[in-house]
């Protein structure tokens, strides 16, 4: 008998979103060449991490949407890239909609009709700069607990169809090192308002994120929120149903969406809805935003057309029909005065083979099967009940008389929302490393970070490995010239690096094919690939793009002549014109010497160039993006800042 | 002199146990843990015994048998050191053990003899008990002290091929009650790691809604697992060369059913739902259509969930309901959907009674039984198990669910079940069970031992222990504290004679009908 050879099993699906990088413009200017998802984190394509963590989730279906301008770039990188052939399983498909530009809003993106047609079942949204050691399939694996329709819904449609999203946020505070504190550039937050969810039965086993899973009942960007606040002189509206609902609500802004979000298959068609097409631009501020607030404000649920995704256009007897499940058959029995799971389990039996409906949750003893608004469906109060639902206040004019209670509650449909969990790290630092790297210091400070991590390849049997760490310190094709210092504890140096003698390099990343000089020095620095850095050059806190060269003492030119013909001309630039003949007289002293700059890919640094906090990017690489305007000032600011000895730094 | 001589041979225990993970091969470390558990059982079983001997009375025997014992043990230690890791090292160990102890006890191989033979022990155990306290005391310390002069190799190379888990597991052999040892044979799963890829993911969320209760109570997680597994089946292609009716039980629904049997054992009603599942398929024509075939086979789930559980539900609960009579008391333990729905369906009706809502930890069922009622509008009363003999004061009648109904009459249920069957017994109180007739198994249970369900020993803590918090009440530390065991057992049994009837879709039944009902609802369902 043949083996099990089964199809792959239709689990989640996962799309990749590769953005256009605003903030790291300096690298990413173009964006057709060099996209942002393949910049290097630690020497892998920044889209290398969201790629494993769906792995780790034991996704393989995955779907990388990205411009279309960009798509060869992807395509060439993940076909020859040695970190991205190396992942397993099936490859990742690139989808590049033909109406995607590079400024398109991440909720726009998911309603082209390309995307919409590949989203066939439960997915994941993952951003392409996460860097993640969180597992996410202990994430997944709340979102399956805690859903309750994975289970319980009707046997006809494929996906589930009531079930609940799960967002990830993690804290840019209490991290030494990474978090904002230390930065000059703050952190990206978010202001998210969250409800406890029930406590499960028994405590949660150790390792578990239940206890940190709570419901999202607000959620906007920083930005938005400070709008408001400044709209509303200082103080931020909140409507009293939100309190009517919910006693206990938290609020958080040192919190960041991480852009993880798992969802049920029918947040796509909620998206599309053409109640919605306006107003959904981006999905974390305009789609979880209104979804989390239709969980208390019924009026909003029905005007995003929530009822009507929700409520299952599917099948031609229920187009009319406006609700689902329980509360259909509930509504569904005008004249009925009373109504119990008994009579409702009947009732569905009668309705026969189409509405199939089994509550599981209904038959678990560790639920409550009956739901609170049968109470007042059916007569007065016997008991009281100290949480108020908004179906009460709904229903104010209810009399004690059935037949008079229920015409007068019964127009409300009763469309459940399924709710938006959230799991929120704690920030605590023992716990795994949650990040978007978005901006250039952040780049480079988790770039500095998976350098320390041990290398893998170093193993003893049995230590269990950071999944981020990478195979090598210093990887075995790299060269190392004599008398130089590489401190492998927190550096990387990648594939075919070539380093001169009486090197010192600390708490740095070296792309690969780099060449480096000898007498170099450098300090938290992140090399891209096939950088090439002259003698004697002096560089902390640097990040320089890929190819880029710095040029250093035109005292020693062998190992820079060997490098190609254009390293001669550099030279021979700095000899003829810009005044720097003063500078090569007396090389000795005037080195390189750059410190918090970022250096653009393909730029040429020349000799004896010297500044600090500087972005040097050549003003003729502009890209689709204008970002240049504010570019130019920092540039020119930097400039004015510096010594002033009448260097440039256009090309 | 007695506790060292003791405490000796329990080292080579030691050595039994902690040899035994380290294998590559999952199986083989599983296997391997069960010989050692074995010998584990056995060892401490002859250790009480030779303390109890020891202290009764110093026969010139016992001083040969014990000096020889201590020959053995050394021997051990030596030959351990040289063999180092590896689960070979604990067979031989194993049967050594069990040739070297005392007469009482014989080298079993299958746990339950072994177990058996524990429970003939138990006299001798209970006489030992304070000693075997002792016992375990020194047990630890000399694992300590060898774990620091001969064993420092071993320990090592054990170290680097165990993950967190096992290591755990191997600590967690001591915490484990002797009595249900035999229960122990797999913790409880809580992550998709690991999970065969062919494991739909309607059953791994399933899979996890069990282990963390969100799914809990055998009706409910039965007809979670037929709808879990008709989307399994809408996602099943039957591969070349093979039948559906051929390939489908084996080779698809297995995996499933192990993964979830992982999660949790499961329950007798998810059993007896299997059986009938996989009689379906294989009584498919191999000739028809896999379309055809699979849309049969959801159609006979949902037929089998209205036949057996909905519909078998509310004719239980339209029966029971005439039980209740206006002015009654009524009793309940935990929570149980068919009790919810008799007692609904009676103040439906218009009966004016009172319920009695019993409950215990960890789970707290009862609260959501109590809830849901007072939602309802009937009289509810809510009282822990401690408070039993108070409720049954004023009860009138006890109304109750089931897990399972056993062959001899016997009733499976929540534990603790049993405790407010017999006070109702006692005072004369009908105890009524509601329980559809897919809970009916062949199977008979003497006892809540030999079958029963074990989980975690966290459970009991508080959530602020579980959690590790460091004054997280007494409990936080019971793993380091030695002698303490924690036992979380999920079911109990009670006996036929507290059970004055038994409704059942088929109606009213006595308890010793049990076994004629089950017969004929399968053969009606062999037959359909």
């Amino acid at each position: 008998m043949p083996h099990a050879t089964h199809p792959p099993l239709p689990s989640l699906q996962a799309l990749i979103l590769c953005g256009p990088g605003l903030s790291l413009n300096t690298f990413t200017s173009n964006p057709a060449q060099s996209p942002k998802c393949l910049l290097p984190i630690a020497n892998r394509p920044m889209l290398w991490y969201p790629l494993i963590s769906c792995h780790r989730m034991g996704i393989t279906s995955i779907h990388l949407i990205i411009p279309p301008d960009a798509k060869e770039a992807l395509e060439t990188a993940l076909a020859t890239h040695p970190a991205l052939t190396s992942l397993p399983g099936p490859k990742p498909e690139v989808l590049a909609p033909e109406g995607l530009e590079q400024t398109s809003g991440t909720a726009e993106l998911l309603r082209l009709p390309e995307v919409q047609g590949v989203v066939t079942r439960d997915f994941v949204v993952l951003p392409c700069d996460l860097v993640s050691e969180l597992d996410g399939s202990k994430v997944l694996q709340q979102w399956l607990t805690l859903n309750p329709s994975s289970t319980s819904n009707s046997s006809n449609s494929k996906q589930s169809k009531r079930g609940g999203g799960m967002a990830l946020y993690y804290p840019t505070h209490g991290r030494e090192g990474i978090s904002s504190e230390s930065k000059k550039v703050v952190d990206e937050t978010d202001f998210l308002a969250t409800v406890p969810i029930s406590l499960p039965a028994v405590p949660p086993p150790a390792g578990s994120l239940r206890n940190n899973v709570e419901e999202v009942v607000l959620t906007m960007p920083t930005d938005t929120l400070n709008d408001t606040l400044e709209e509303n002189n200082g103080s931020l509206p909140i409507r009293q149903r939100l309190l009517n609902k919910h006693s206990n609500v938290k609020m958080r802004t040192r919190h960041r969406d991480a852009h993880v979000y798992f969802f049920p298959h029918w947040v796509k068609d909620f998206i599309a809805h053409p109640n919605n097409s306006e107003k959904f631009e981006s999905l974390s501020e305009d789609v979880l935003g209104a979804w989390a607030q239709a969980g208390w404000r019924p009026s909003l649920a029905s005007k995003l057309g929530l009822d009507e995704v929700l409520g299952g256009k599917r099948g031609a007897e229920e187009n009319g029909g406006e609700a689902v499940g329980t509360h259909a058959a509930f509504d569904d029995t005008g004249d009925g005065g009373s109504m119990t799971p008994a009579r409702f389990s009947e009732l569905e039996l009668q309705e026969g083979e189409e509405e199939e409906e089994v509550d599981v949750m209904a038959l678990s003893s560790t639920k409550v099967s009956v739901p609170l608004h049968v109470k007042q469906e059916r007569e007065g109060k016997w008991f009281a009940s100290r949480v108020q639902v908004p179906a009460t206040t709904e229903t104010e004019p209810q009399t004690k008389t059935k037949s008079a209670s229920k015409p007068v509650s019964k127009p409300k449909s009763h469309v459940h929302i399924p709710p938006l969990l959230a799991y929120i790290q704690p920030p605590l630092p023992s716990l795994p490393l949650i990040r978007r790297v978005d901006t250039a210091p952040q780049l480079a400070s988790i770039s500095l970070y998976l350098a320390k991590l041990p290398a893998t390849s170093s193993a003893e049997p049995g230590v269990v490995y950071n999944a981020l760490a990478l195979e090598y310190k210093v990887h075995p094709t790299a060269t190392i010239g004599p008398q130089s210092r590489v401190s492998e504890g927190d550096s990387l140096v990648a594939e075919n690096v070539t380093i001169g003698s009486r090197t010192n390099i600390k708490e740095s990343v070296i792309g690969a094919n780099c060449e480096i000089g000898g007498m170099v020095k450098l300090t938290r620095c992140v090399l891209m690939e096939g950088v090439v850095v002259g003698d004697g050059v002096t560089m902390t806190g640097c990040i320089i793009g890929k190819r880029a060269r710095i040029e250093g003492m035109a005292s020693a030119p062998t190992s820079v002549d060997g490098g190609s013909g254009k390293a001669g001309d550099g030279v021979g630039d700095g000899a003829k014109g810009k005044g720097k003949g003063k500078k090569r007289a007396e090389d000795e002293e005037e080195r390189t010497k750059l410190t918090d700059c970022e250096v653009a890919p393909f730029f040429v640094v020349e000799a004896g160039t010297e500044s600090k906090g500087e972005t040097l990017k050549g003003f003729d690489e502009e890209g689709s993006l204008d970002e240049e305007d504010g570019e130019d000032g920092e540039g020119e600011e930097g400039e004015g800042l510096d010594d002033g000895d009448g260097e440039e730094i256009d090309v | 002199m007695a506790p060292s001589v003791g405490g000796d041979p329990a080292a080579p225990t030691d050595t039994a146990a902690s040899q035994s993970a380290p294998d590559g091969s999952s199986k083989a470390a599983i296997d391997g843990a069960q010989t050692s558990k074995t010998s584990a059982i056995a060892s401490s079983g002859k250790q009480e015994n030779g303390v109890a001997n020891g202290e009764t009375k110093a026969s010139g025997a016992e001083a040969k048998k014990r000096a020889k014992a201590e020959k053995a043990a050394k021997r051990e230690r030596e030959k351990a050191e040289r063999a180092g890791a590896g689960g070979t090292a604990a067979g031989p160990q194993a049967s050594e053990q069990g040739g070297q102890s005392s007469g009482a006890l014989k080298p079993t191989q299958n746990q339950q003899k072994g177990q058996k033979d524990r429970q003939g022990e138990a006299k001798a155990q209970a006489q030992a008990q304070t000693s075997s306290k002792d016992a375990k005391a020194s047990h630890k310390r000399t694992g300590s002290v060898s774990a620091a002069n001969a064993q420092r190799p071993l320990a090592l190379r054990r170290r680097p091929s165990q993950s967190g888990g096992q290591a755990k597991e191997s600590k967690q052999i001591v915490k484990e009650v002797g009595l249900f040892g035999h229960l122990y044979n797999q913790p409880r799963r809580y992550t998709i790691e690991g999970a065969s890829k062919a494991v739909h993911p309607a059953v791994l969320a399933l899979g996890l809604q069990m282990s963390s209760y969100t799914i809990c109570g055998s009706s409910a997680r039965c007809v979670a697992m037929l709808l879990a597994f008709k989307k399994a089946i809408e996602a099943y292609s039957t591969p070349k060369e093979t039948s559906l009716p051929r390939h489908m039980s084996s080779h698809y629904l297995s995996p499933q059913i192990d993964f979830l049997k992982t999660c949790r054992p499961i329950s007798v009603s998810m059993g007896n739902a299997i059986r009938w599942l996989k009689d379906q398929i294989i009584h498919i024509d191999p000739d028809t259509d896999d379309g055809e075939a699979k849309a049969e086979l959801c159609a006979g789930i949902d037929q089998f969930i209205r036949e057996r559980i909905t519909v078998a539900g509310s004719a239980i609960a339209a029966s029971a309901s005439t039980k209740i009579k206006p002015g009654d008391v009524i009793l309940t333990y935990a929570k149980s959907a068919l009790v919810e729905q008799t007692l609904l369906r009676a103040h439906e009706a218009g009966t004016d009674f009172r319920v009695i809502v019993l409950d215990s930890r960890p789970l707290f069922e009862g609260k959501n039984l109590a809830r849901a009622l007072a939602r309802a509008g009937l009289r509810v009363q809510y009282m822990l198990l401690s408070a039993a003999p108070h409720a049954a004061k004023e009860a009138t009648t006890v109304l109750l669910g089931a897990h399972a109904m056993m062959s001899n009459g016997r009733l499976c249920s929540r534990v603790g079940t049993a405790v407010v069957a017999m006070l109702a017994h006692a005072r004369a109180i009908p105890v009524i069970v509601c329980c559809e007739s897919v809970k009916f198994t062949d199977r008979v249970a003497l006892d809540s031992i030999v079958q029963n369900e074990i989980a975690p020993s966290e459970e009991l803590l508080l959530p602020s222990a579980a959690a590790g918090v460091a004054d997280g009440g007494s409990l936080a530390k019971w793993k380091e504290t030695p002698g303490l065991q924690l036992l979380n057992i999920m079911y109990d049994v009670t006996p036929a004679e507290y059970i004055d009837m038994v409704v059942t879709e088929f109606g009213f039944l006595p308890p010793s009908s049990v076994p004629v009902v089950h017969r004929i609802s399968t053969e009606r369902d062999v037959r359909t």
